[in-house]
């Protein structure tokens, strides 16, 4: 018996007429954005070596990622991740080409979710990669392109700054082992601030661990900076958020103060980001529907040190909020402007006609009904205005073959 | 005009002490006092709704955004776990996690592979992780104290408050796990997008706390 053979697997579903429709706007939008933009767009495998996304850092828990064995007998797993083939890409074939390199891509990622919680286990991502520069330039360009993504995306978007490096810089001062800093980056990045007080609260009182207490309320508008040079006086803190407002002020410069906001407590804990991150928000959706940032050490891990910077659009999230704000009927097949019905013999004339019909810009469909009266009767159930009978003009019609 | 911010509290014990926090703070909760049936109700002027969830369900409602904030055992976060912000301790549920067996009984001796019972096996899994130790758990949804004294397992991991449960059941705490309070959690997106409504509220239970 056949259980499985009527459901999809958990965590994927059917994308039918009108979402998809919709969905490929977006795509295209998007597309049309990045290589407007210098973008060219690279396709990598599905299937990628479970070594690629083998990182030191751990980035993607083995338990979440899909894998299977190829022939002999190799482990490999469905891409969890964009960025990581294209730094593979950029390290191996593309060495010698000249730099910046400018790439987009569109295409899906797979991640085990948890369970029942309701969530998409393969993600359609749309998003750009901009390689070889850490210049600031680099980063307002890719912040620039990811505001004008979201703006495609919907008129409520958030768009919100931060910096990976804070943390570093913050715990280079201190002296504690490695998993304690990583419980404590784990509670900045979750806003736990009764679980970041008991932890900092067994480490002598210094200006880094204050500093450590505020930072996951550092988020909002401008007067975040202010705040945040008034809690610590770290060299290498300073710089960074000198680097950070300054980006922030170049930003908010041409795309307006009110929908660009900024983060200083976003230290995700499984990336790789080295510098700026961004993260990207639509009203009446909980989750983010835009992220990236700056991984200066990512293609380096591939034997190639340059320097990148990009971000993703997470399109099935998109295609979640719009079809809420304009809610698409789920059963709405395209409707077509001309029914052609043949007569018996006919066929052939009604294929020629449809074609012609067709290049006139036409939507054409043939009918499989046997009878004249029966094509009218679908076309008035399917809303088609024309019916047009191919019956008697053709030379050949009514001769049977 | 947004809808209410909308908290999403844990049926019973932990609804009864926010509400008590709610009306301290000049919040009007007779909906929720006199709810019948309802499961959404306002709370204040208005701009707060509150809505009636089961523990687990609360994590979820956050985690989705549709619920902004939620009040939670720290219990069901540790099980659960999942991506929101977690706030602060509310204080009340006070209680704790604990390893309990049967009275005189000394859990780790011995070579063989123990058999843990709890209805918190995500919570049971990390404990004895953590030390390195191979437990078979059996997942128990009722009262988790028969498990010993039917000789199923050879310890729990539940929750304790006072211990009397335990007690009666010839059964003691071994080993605490963690203590557990009530946490109030936001949803990531949320916290962003209506951080000023969110936090005028939160600093608001803070200064509650601060004064208590």
């Amino acid at each position: 018996m056949n259980k499985y053979d009527r459901i999809t697997p958990e965590g994927t579903r059917d994308a039918l007429f009108a979402e998809c429709t919709l969905r490929r706007q977006i795509e295209n939008r998007l597309n049309g954005l990045f290589t407007a933009r210098g973008y060219s767009e690279i396709i990598t495998p599905t299937l990628e070596f479970y070594d690629v996304f083998n990182r030191d850092a751990q980035p993607f828990p083995q338990e979440q990622m899909y894998k299977l064995t190829d022939a002999k007998g190799r482990l490999m797993v469905l891409r969890p991740d964009n960025t990581v083939p294209i730094a593979r890409v950029c390290a191996t074939r593309l060495r010698a080409a000249g730099l910046p390199l400018r790439l987009c891509y569109q295409q899906n990622i797979h991640v085990i979710s948890p369970s029942l919680k309701g969530r998409d286990d393969e993600i359609s991502q749309a998003g750009i990669e901009l390689i070889g520069s850490d210049s600031r330039m680099a980063d307002l360009e890719v912040v620039a392109a990811a505001i004008d993504a979201l703006q495609a995306c919907g008129e409520e978007y958030t768009l919100e700054l931060g910096n990976a490096a804070f943390f570093r810089a913050l715990m280079q001062q201190l002296s504690v082992s490695e998993e304690l800093k990583e419980t404590i980056r784990d509670c900045i990045e979750a806003k736990n601030y009764p679980a970041l007080n008991d932890l900092l609260d067994t480490l002598p009182e210094s200006d880094i661990t204050k500093a450590l207490r505020m930072l996951p309320r550092l988020f909002g508008g401008e007067e975040v900076f202010d705040k945040a040079a008034a809690i610590c006086s770290g060299d290498a803190f300073r710089a960074i958020l000198n680097e950070l407002r300054s980006l922030w002020q170049a930003v908010t410069q041409f795309a307006g103060k009110e929908r660009i906001k900024v983060d200083l407590g976003m230290m995700p804990r499984t990336d790789y980001y080295t510098g700026m991150i961004l993260r990207g928000y639509l009203s009446g959706y909980g989750d983010e529907i835009l992220s990236g940032g700056r991984y200066d050490n990512l293609i380096a891990e591939f034997g190639y040190d340059v320097p990148a910077t990009g971000f993703a659009v997470n399109i099935d999230a998109v295609v979640k909020v719009l079809s809420k704000q304009a809610p698409v009927s789920p059963a709405a097949p395209q409707t077509s402007n001309v029914l052609i019905w043949a007569a018996k013999g006919c066929e052939s004339e009604a294929v020629k006609a449809a074609q012609d019909l067709r290049a006139k810009g036409m939507v054409v469909e043939h009918s499989l009904t046997d009878t004249l009266e029966d094509a009218k009767k679908y076309a008035a159930a399917h809303g088609i205005a024309t019916v047009l009978p191919i019956d008697i003009s053709g030379t050949d019609c009514g001769k049977e073959v | 005009m947004q809808r209410p911010i909308r908290i999403a509290l844990t049926k019973g014990r932990l609804e009864k002490d926010t509400v008590g926090m709610f009306e301290q703070l000049g919040l009007d909760c007779t909906a929720v006092r006199e709810k019948g049936r309802k499961l959404i109700l306002p709370v204040g002027d208005g701009s707060i709704e509150v809505v009636l969830a089961k523990a687990n369900d609360v994590i979820t409602y956050v985690e989705h955004g549709v619920c902004d904030l939620g009040v939670v055992g720290k219990d069901t976060i540790l099980e659960m776990q999942g991506k929101f912000y977690e706030l602060l301790d509310l204080g009340f549920g006070r209680c704790k996690f604990a390893l309990a067996v049967k009275k005189g009984t000394d859990f780790y001796s011995g070579y063989g592979v123990k058999t843990i019972a709890s209805k918190y096996p995500n919570v049971t899994r990390r404990f004895f992780e953590a030390k390195g130790m191979d437990v078979d758990i059996v997942k128990i949804e009722g009262s988790v104290e028969l498990a010993p004294l039917l000789e199923l397992s050879d310890g729990i991991v539940d929750i304790v408050e006072t211990g009397t449960t335990l007690k009666e059941n010839g059964l003691e705490v071994f080993e605490d796990v963690c203590p557990i309070s009530a946490r109030l959690i936001a949803n990531t997106v949320s916290m962003k997008l209506r951080q000023q409504e969110l936090e005028a509220l939160i600093s608001k239970i803070e200064s509650y706390f601060a004064n208590k």
